[in-house]
C-alpha cells in the first residue's frame, strides 16, 4: 500500500488511481464546520492568507475531538470522517484557492469539485466511516488549532499523522470519480424492472 | 417490587455507551460473510477494514464512529411493572450521565434546528418512544443513536392505493439517493401504511430488527428479498466506493391503512448501532444485545 507523505507535488497525485488504497503521513488539516468552510472561502476570496498554509497539503473532512490541556497545549483524542458532499458549495474554491493536493472524508464531492481537482492536481480520499478507533491510531501530535471560537470539531485543526488510513482514492486528479461512475451505473441498473416472484 | 429510577438511568447510560463502542454480533457476522464473496477488490478490502475497525473499538473501549448522533430510545413497558418514580426523566438523566462521564468524551452533536447551536442536550432530547406490552412483567429498552450519515437520506411519501411495484420503486429511489454517502452496507427499514408518523415508526423498528428474525408476513418476506437483491445489484458497495455489498438487510412491516398509504424508508449505516436490554420486575437487568 502506498504511503503519501505531505507535502505532495502534482506528479505525486497524478499517479494515484481510482480504487487504490493509500495511507497518509505528515501534517494534515481538518474541520467539519460549515461556518469554518464559509470563513475559509471568505479569506480566500479576500486574498487574505489562512492561518495555515495549505499549499501542496491536505484538507480533510475529519471530525476530531481536541481539547486544551491545563498547560495550554492541545491534545487530539480521536478522529473520523464525515460526509463531504455538504461542503460541495465551498470546495471548488478551496481546492484551487488553497492549492490543495489531497481532500477527503467520506461520500465524495460533486462534479464541480472533481473539475477543480483536475485543474489543481488534487485527489479525494475516502476514509472509513465508523473507523474512529482504527484511524485515530495515526495521530502523532497537534500542530496547531485555529478558530477556537468554534466547537472542537469545527476548528481549523492541523495534526501530524503517521500512516493515516487506509483510505481509498475515490476521485483522482484526472477528473475521474468513483462516485459519479457508480451513481450513473446504479441508476442504469435500476431501470431493469424488479422481478415479482 | 417497583423498578428503581436509578436502574433505568444507569441502563440508559450503559446502552448508549455500548451502542457507541460495539457493532452488533449479527452485523459483524453479515460483514464477515460478505467479504469472501465480494467481487470488487476495493470493496472486499473495505469490508475487512470495517471488521478490523469494529474489533479495535470493542477491544480498546474506543468509539466506532465519532458522530455519536442524537440519542433515541424505544421503551416497551410491561403492564404488570411498577416504578418507584418518573420514567422519562430517568432516561433523560441517563443520557446526561453518559455525556458527562463518557471515556473517551463525546463530541457535541445535538443541534438546535433553529440556531444550529450544538450541545450534548436539547429540547425533547433524548427522543424516547413508549409502548406497552400487555401482561408483561418487564421493561425492554432499545437504544439507537442516530447520526446524519444515514438520517439525511431517510424519506417518506404518501401514495394512493399503491401497487407493490410502486412501493418498492420508492424504496429503491431512496437508496439510490443515499448512494455512496450513507456508509454502506446499509440496513433498510420500510414502513407501509397507518399514518405518516406511524409508517416512520414502522420503518425505524424495521431497522432495529435483528437479522435472524424472519418476516411473518409472506408478502413482505418476499418483498424484502426482492429489494435486497436489487439494492445489491446497484454497485455502490462498502463505503460507496464500489462492490456488490450495498445492503446487509431489508426489513419491512405494515399496518392497516386507508386508501392513502404512507411509505417510510429508514436507513442505518454499516455499524448498525443498536443495543437492547430488559429490566425484569425484580430489578434484574439482562443485556440482550
Amino acid at each position: 500500500m502506498k504511503n503519501l507523505t505531505l507535502p505532495l507535488s502534482r506528479a505525486d497525485v497524478d499517479d494515484l488511481r481510482l480504487g487504490e488504497l493509500v495511507t497518509v503521513s505528515g501534517q494534515v488539516t481538518m474541520s467539519i464546520g460549515l461556518p469554518t468552510h464559509r470563513r475559509m472561502v471568505d479569506l480566500v476570496e479576500a486574498g487574505t492568507p489562512l492561518p495555515v498554509d495549505l499549499r501542496d497539503g491536505a484538507f480533510f473532512h475529519l471530525s476530531c475531538y481536541n481539547r486544551e490541556r491545563a498547560d495550554g497545549s492541545h491534545e487530539a483524542l480521536y478522529l473520523n470522517p464525515t460526509t463531504s458532499t455538504r461542503y460541495d458549495a465551498y470546495m471548488p474554491r478551496l481546492i484551487e484557492g488553497c492549492g490543495l493536493r489531497l481532500v477527503g472524508g467520506k461520500g465524495g464531492l460533486d462534479a464541480a469539485s472533481a473539475l477543480a481537482m483536475q485543474r489543481q492536481g488534487c485527489a479525494y480520499l475516502s476514509f472509513l466511516g465508523g473507523g474512529c478507533t482504527l484511524l485515530s491510531q495515526a495521530i502523532r501530535r497537534v500542530v496547531s488549532v485555529h478558530w477556537t471560537d468554534y466547537i472542537a470539531q469545527f476548528r481549523l485543526l492541523t495534526l501530524e499523522v503517521s500512516g493515516l488510513g487506509p483510505a481509498t482514492v475515490a476521485i483522482d486528479a484526472h477528473g475521474g470519480s468513483l462516485y459519479a461512475q457508480l451513481r450513473e451505473e446504479a441508476a442504469r441498473r435500476l431501470q431493469a424492472p424488479v422481478h415479482h416472484a | 417490587m417497583a423498578i428503581a429510577g436509578e436502574t433505568i438511568t444507569q441502563l440508559a447510560a450503559d446502552l448508549y455507551e455500548w451502542s457507541l463502542k460495539k457493532v452488533p454480533d449479527d452485523t459483524k457476522a453479515a460483514l464477515a460473510a460478505a467479504a469472501p464473496v465480494e467481487r470488487n477488490t476495493t470493496g472486499r478490502e473495505t469490508l475487512v477494514i470495517m471488521l478490523r475497525s469494529a474489533d479495535a473499538a470493542e477491544r480498546t473501549g474506543g468509539l466506532v464512529c465519532s458522530d455519536v448522533g442524537i440519542p433515541t430510545y424505544s421503551v416497551k413497558i410491561g403492564t404488570r411493572v411498577q416504578f418507584d418514580g418518573p420514567v422519562r426523566q430517568a432516561i433523560v438523566d441517563g443520557f446526561a450521565r453518559m455525556a458527562a462521564r463518557s471515556d473517551p468524551p463525546i463530541l457535541k452533536m445535538v443541534t438546535n434546528p433553529l440556531t444550529h447551536e450544538r450541545s450534548h442536550a436539547g429540547k425533547d432530547m433524548p427522543i424516547v418512544t413508549f409502548d406497552v406490552v400487555d401482561g408483561a412483567d418487564y421493561v425492554d429498552i432499545t437504544c439507537a443513536p442516530k447520526a446524519m450519515g444515514t438520517g439525511r437520506w431517510e424519506a417518506a411519501k404518501t401514495f394512493v392505493y399503491p401497487s407493490l411495484e410502486q412501493i418498492e420503486a420508492f424504496v429503491l429511489e431512496t437508496v439510490l439517493e443515499s448512494g455512496s454517502q450513507a456508509c454502506p452496507p446499509i440496513v433498510v427499514g420500510v414502513g407501509i401504511g397507518g399514518t405518516l408518523d406511524h409508517a416512520a415508526r414502522l420503518a425505524k423498528e424495521g431497522v432495529l430488527r435483528p437479522f435472524d428474525q424472519e418476516n411473518a408476513e409472506p408478502m413482505l418476506a418476499a418483498m424484502e428479498q426482492r429489494l435486497l437483491r436489487k439494492i445489491n445489484t446497484m454497485g455502490f458497495g462498502p463505503m460507496g466506493t464500489g462492490g456488490d455489498t450495498t445492503a446487509m438487510a431489508v426489513h419491512a412491516d405494515y399496518s392497516a391503512s386507508h386508501g392513502f398509504v404512507p411509505v417510510a424508508v429508514s436507513l442505518n449505516c454499516w455499524i448498525n448501532r443498536r443495543t437492547r436490554a430488559r429490566i425484569h420486575h425484580d430489578g434484574r437487568v439482562e443485556r440482550i444485545e
